[in-house]
């Protein structure tokens, strides 16, 4: 009797690589702030990295729209209350956080390099916002299991901030950049995330209890489980804890995590739209 | 505001012609459909993006005073909740609550973002591919402002849908539920018509025959946005969490800083 609101594989992958984009962003200026000088690299891949994530989601969101040229209708208007419309504003505000962070990552003077770091701070909210509000906006509906969930919001953060890192961890392993000790550092940084988000999927699930089912059962059960919480989650987090030392195990540990991210969105948003 | 209009619908009064729903077809110019099986006389199965009105045909075993199979029948419409989940969930201002206490949809506005769809506790609002917006009753919005009722409402032979102020359509509906239990229908209930119950109360209320869940509609509809606040204090959490967990793996051991 409820209705479905026909969000498909653009949604999937706006939430997915929103995640990425939130998560690659704040660590980016995490380490940029906390961090060392040699950790720079790791700031740089994470602004660079958020920058044309965020544009791809901007384009996914306003395609996904049945009247795509009233995209700005969204943006004459705001509630503060509202997921939706506060989303669509964060991810304009966001995306010109990640340019203006993306052009300042180049400099070498260092009053540019401290300006970069106090803009970052503020741009890191947004980037948690982003990568946590889109929980929010599907725990907020009138649908079953989404809007049983209180966890959604802190789930899809958790995920947004591991699948952020392992994107910032694989590009610096494809680049070649991963002998320094940035490397190690984003590695934990991402075992943190991983645990974060096991601890917020179990208590999701127990919160849930028989309401999860859509997800734990059936037909999107075997790739919960094998995709996600096996391979997804479970598998990298052990690989994890190899990576430091082996770095192809750290490589493919940051492959599973975002595996898992898009697995969790697949079956979070496709599941009870049959 | 001006005074708060309402359609009450007495579902112990429908005869299941389905006046109404072509009534409202043929005002509001809503297209053909391809109909579904339902296993029934009822057509369509749910509310569309081209069926604002929809008879409900239920068969109900033992509901009936004397213990038979009650054929129910009930006139479903958007109930224009008091506090409506679409009007909160829409980002565009696209739907806006009248003068009249009505919610309704502005169609130039509306940029199909559909999350209004996910909202309604009652599936009532539907996306319309053609027009790329969301649709559903309008209350005959343009009808009320012009002095007439809504078109399912006029067209109604049995006055089983009643148009009016929503104070005095309570009170005659509190009435018609004395009535029908001194008949021998003990089951009969207003659904909505408490505007100190759930959503605030609907400016479209029912009285039924049956328990709410016979004719599918839920016992104690709840607003989505409701845990908006909890769910993004703990979101909130997680961030914390996630964020400390970054600072630590980052922090220059012993130096303080960069």
């Amino acid at each position: 009797m409820l209705k479905a609101p026909g969000w498909e594989m653009s949604i999937v992958w706006y939430f997915f690589l929103g995640g990425i984009a939130g998560g690659a962003y704040f660590t980016a200026a995490i380490a940029d702030n906390f961090g060392s000088l040699r950790d720079r690299s790791v700031a740089r891949v994470g602004y660079l990295l958020s920058l044309p994530l965020v544009a791809i989601c901007g384009v996914l969101l306003i395609a996904d729209l049945g009247v795509p040229a009233r995209f700005m209708n969204m943006i004459l208007h705001f509630k503060f209350w509202d997921p939706m419309s506060i989303g669509a504003w964060a991810v304009g505000v966001f995306g010109g956080f990640t340019f203006v962070s993306s052009v300042l990552s180049f400099t070498s003077s260092d009053s540019l390099a401290s300006l970069r770091r106090k803009i970052s701070l503020v741009g890191m909210l947004f980037g948690f916002f982003l990568a946590g509000y889109t929980g929010v906006l599907l725990s907020n509906s009138a649908m079953p299991f989404w809007g049983d969930s209180r966890l959604m919001g802190a789930l899809f953060l958790a995920s947004g901030a591991s699948t952020g890192m392992a994107a910032v961890a694989l590009i610096m392993f494809l680049s070649g950049g991963s002998a320094g000790e940035g490397w190690h550092k984003i590695e934990v940084a991402d075992r943190f995330s991983m645990i974060v988000e096991v601890i917020v999927l179990g208590v999701f699930l127990a919160l849930l209890g028989s309401a999860a089912r859509p997800i734990t059962s059936g037909h999107f059960g075997p790739l919960f489980w094998g995709g996600l919480v096996g391979a997804g989650l479970i598998l990298p987090l052990v690989l994890n804890f190899f990576g430091g030392r082996v770095r192809a195990l750290g490589a493919v540990s940051a492959a599973l995590v975002l595996m898992g991210g898009f697995i969790l969105r697949y079956v979070v948003v496709m599941s009870i739209q049959g | 505001m001006a005074r708060t209009l309402a359609m009450f619908t007495d579902t112990s009064l429908c005869i299941g012609c389905r006046a109404c729903q072509v009534a409202c077809k043929q005002w509001n110019e809503l297209g053909l459909e391809v109909p579904e099986w339902t296993g029934g006389y009822q057509n369509h199965a749910h509310f569309t993006d081209k069926t604002y009105r929809l008879v409900r045909f239920v068969e109900a075993p033992g509901a009936k005073p004397n213990g038979d199979l009650a054929w129910l029948l009930m006139s479903d419409v958007c109930k224009h909740c008091a506090q409506a989940g679409c009007l909160d969930a829409c980002p565009t201002g696209a739907i806006y609550r009248t003068e009249f206490g009505t919610v309704n949809i502005n169609q130039d506005v509306c940029n199909g973002c559909r999350y209004c769809v996910a909202s309604c506790p009652f599936g009532v609002v539907s996306f319309n591919e053609q027009t790329g917006t969301a649709k559903k009753c309008t209350f005959c919005n343009d009808r009320i402002h012009n002095g007439l009722g809504p078109a399912c409402a006029k067209a109604c032979p049995t006055d089983s849908i009643q148009f009016g102020f929503r104070d005095e359509l309570v009170a005659k509906a509190n009435k018609r539920v004395e009535t029908l239990k001194g008949m021998g229908f003990k089951d009969a209930q207003l659904y909505g018509a408490d505007s100190g119950g759930f959503l605030g109360g609907l400016n479209a209320f029912f009285l039924l025959l049956a328990k709410p869940a016979t004719y599918n509609l839920p016992d104690n509809p709840k607003l989505p946005q409701r845990n908006v606040v909890v769910d993004s204090l703990l979101s909130i959490g997680s961030a914390v969490l996630v964020g400390l967990g970054a600072m630590l793996a980052f922090r220059e051991r012993g130096k303080g800083g960069r």
